[in-house]
């Protein structure tokens, strides 16, 4: 509860001092700051009862706030989800860029690493992607592909990807294959995350050794033919 | 939705796609022969086996896992096939395509919770050597013990069930001829499964540290089970260099006697003292020091051996069997089971071939004249027997990696063109009773 007062009282503050930029920037860091708080408490519950058994009064009892202030930041549960998908791409990119070693890797072990660091972003909360999985496929939630609210950071992640292909088309890794790589990725991606939710073998390692061959494969595929979109 | 038989039907699709591509250079060389003369026809064969040598080479190197096991086990057998493609498979036994930085960190946290530089002080991520399985990883532990690091392929288990299966539907014809029974594919398959349990592994190093304690010029690892699991194996590092580096030192021929004799001398006392084998002879799992002492790696593949198979190999050197009718019943038991006469043709084709073998290069009265091991007429000796033996169906899972590591041991010396006096060391371990 205290820590909540806290947002309140920095927040009124930052109204007193004006609209500077530097004021809106700091108003900016709160927001993430309690978002970032709400969606700690949302996995918390997400990994013990799931995206179903979770309410949205726990959530907020949870991350010390009123339940009224989550609606504020969160219209829906899934709303948060999203955000969470968000935030795990953000800390993909940051994670991706920052590992010098990884950027001179060939493209198969780049892509490797890319999946294998989203898996492990989501493993601690494997019941709630299942569910999160169930849910992107109606067309009204927006969790799904094709709702304007998932668009921002797909792109992001489609972008991201696409750039890696770009490097390896660069380096004469693989030919040309443009935007549609990025997307056919994407959809791999989905797949993978598909076999991995139902893989029951220690460690996921049959999703390891899926991800490693077929990674591999369709590089060669990709090196042998000629592709032109 | 992604199929997880992907994988098993791309092995196996791949395993024919080899098969295939092998029967299509040959059909093509076929239809070409009749119209080139003999030396360009020649020319073209040695073309024609080197570029099917490095593809079987190259598809095998691709599938990892149990095939290229096989691979291994094939370029042993020097004298059974053409040098091309002992040259071709003889990469194999170090170098498999390894796992990237990131499949290798990936495959270790999966396996033991945490990534390799959270549990070691100093981690190379480059592999040293690669083996079928799995590769291995020098490293410093955090009390700055030198160590090598055991890493397996992921799914290895998965990999190898699919193999045999396809292996069973390939081999369909030499089974149903008889060549090929159930039950060695199994004792195969049983063996090469065993390989992929680390925490069993390190057991087998204990038990062959131990054991192997009386002589002094083996030297075992000593495993750290604090950091080892079921897929991940932390052992000491053991000195020497593999054979290859070896030879290339250019060892003397008295230095390379004495890893002959030392070789020989481990072979029969684990036959004879410890009733267990290091199954796995490839030229890769022995260091040979300048000492003339030898470190023996990689327990993946042990066989235990029944007391009444040993008595019956022991007979192979002693040779009791040709005048006692008791001893040679019980050999033929012990080899072919209870439901094949003594008296049938191949069973006696079978032993006199091994009589024959063993008359010629172990005689009875043979005194201490050392065999030489570089000499073509030994390997000769050997291929005829081979040859002898699967044509009349000699056929016993319990001599599977028996053979497999006595061949292997051959295969060692004549590669290491040692002189050694194999008859005197026998005499020094044959069990008396016999």
């Amino acid at each position: 509860m205290r820590s909540f007062n806290n947002v309140k009282t920095r927040s009124r503050k930052t109204r007193k001092t004006g609209s500077s930029r530097a004021s809106a920037g700091k108003r900016e860091q709160n927001k993430e700051h309690t978002k970032g708080r709400i969606l700690e408490a949302a996995l918390h519950f997400f990994r013990e009862k799931g995206l179903e058994g979770t309410t949205t009064r726990e959530i907020s009892k949870r991350a010390g706030i009123a339940e009224g202030t989550l609606f504020n930041y969160f219209k829906t549960k899934e709303d948060l989800a999203l955000y969470f998908f968000q935030k795990e791409t953000e800390d993909l990119i940051r994670w991706f860029r920052s590992n010098k070693r990884l950027q001179k890797a060939p493209l198969p072990e780049k892509l490797f690493a890319v999946i294998h660091r989203q898996l492990e972003y989501l493993e601690p909360y494997e019941d709630f992607i299942g569910a999160s999985f169930c849910r992107s496929l109606q067309p009204s939630s927006s969790l799904s592909p094709l709702s304007f609210e998932s668009q921002e950071f797909r792109l992001k992640y489609l972008r991201f990807i696409r750039e890696l292909l770009a490097t390896a088309e660069e380096n004469k890794e693989i030919p040309r294959v443009g935007e549609l790589g990025a997307y056919a990725f994407g959809l791999f991606y989905l797949g993978i995350v598909a076999h991995w939710l139902q893989d029951t073998s220690r460690g996921k390692q049959k999703t390891l050794a899926l991800l490693d061959r077929a990674l591999s494969f369709g590089t060669q595929v990709l090196q042998r033919g000629k592709w032109e979109w | 939705m992604v199929n997880p038989r992907n994988t098993a039907v791309r092995r196996t699709a791949r395993l024919f796609q080899l098969g295939a591509g092998l029967a299509g250079g040959y059909l093509a060389h076929q239809v070409q022969r009749p119209f080139l003369n003999a030396a360009v026809a020649n020319d073209k064969r040695q073309a024609l086996k080197r570029k099917q040598a490095r593809k079987v080479r190259e598809q095998l190197q691709d599938l990892r896992g149990p095939v290229m096991k096989l691979g291994q086990m094939l370029s042993m057998q020097t004298h059974f096939l053409g040098p091309e493609l002992v040259e071709e498979l003889s990469a194999l036994q170090m170098h498999a395509p390894p796992m990237h930085p990131s499949l290798m960190r990936a495959q270790f946290k999966a396996a033991f919770g945490r990534y390799p530089n959270e549990v070691f002080r100093a981690f190379a991520e480059e592999p040293f050597a690669a083996a079928s399985l799995g590769q291995v990883h020098w490293a410093v532990t955090k009390d700055g013990a030198e160590v090598a690091v055991k890493i397996q392929y992921p799914a290895m288990r998965e990999a190898i069930e699919s193999d045999f299966a396809a292996l069973r539907t390939a081999g369909l014809a030499a089974r149903l001829s008889g060549h090929l029974q159930d039950s060695v594919i199994e004792e195969v398959r049983r063996g090469i499964l065993e390989e992929t349990d680390y925490v069993k592994e390190a057991a087998h190093i204990e038990f062959f540290r131990k054991r192997l304690a009386p002589l002094p010029f083996i030297r075992v690892p000593r495993v750290s089970r604090e950091l080892s699991c079921e897929r991940v194996l932390t052992m000491s590092r053991v000195a020497g260099l593999r054979l290859q580096d070896f030879l290339q030192s250019n060892p003397s021929q008295s230095l390379r006697d004495k890893l002959g004799a030392a070789l020989c001398r481990l072979f029969f006392f684990q036959l004879f003292r410890v009733g267990a084998l290091h199954a796995d002879p490839h030229p890769g799992n022995y260091l040979l020091a300048e000492d003339g002492s030898i470190g023996l790696v990689d327990f993946g593949c042990v066989k235990r051996l029944k007391p009444e198979v040993v008595r019956c190999y022991a007979q192979f050197w002693s040779r009791e069997w040709a005048h006692d009718r008791k001893i040679y019943d019980e050999i033929i038991r012990v080899i072919f089971g209870s439901r094949v006469s003594p008296n049938e043709p191949r069973v006696r084709r079978c032993m006199n071939g091994i009589k024959a073998f063993y008359d010629e290069f172990h005689p009875l009265d043979g005194g201490t004249k050392p065999l030489e091991l570089a000499d073509a007429r030994f390997m000769d000796g050997l291929a005829k027997l081979a040859k002898i033996l699967i044509g009349n169906k000699f056929l016993s899972p319990e001599f599977v990696f028996l053979s497999r590591t006595e061949s292997g041991l051959c295969n060692l010396l004549h590669i290491l063109k040692a002189r050694v006096a194999t008859t005197q060391i026998v005499r020094e371990w044959l069990p008396k009773s016999n």
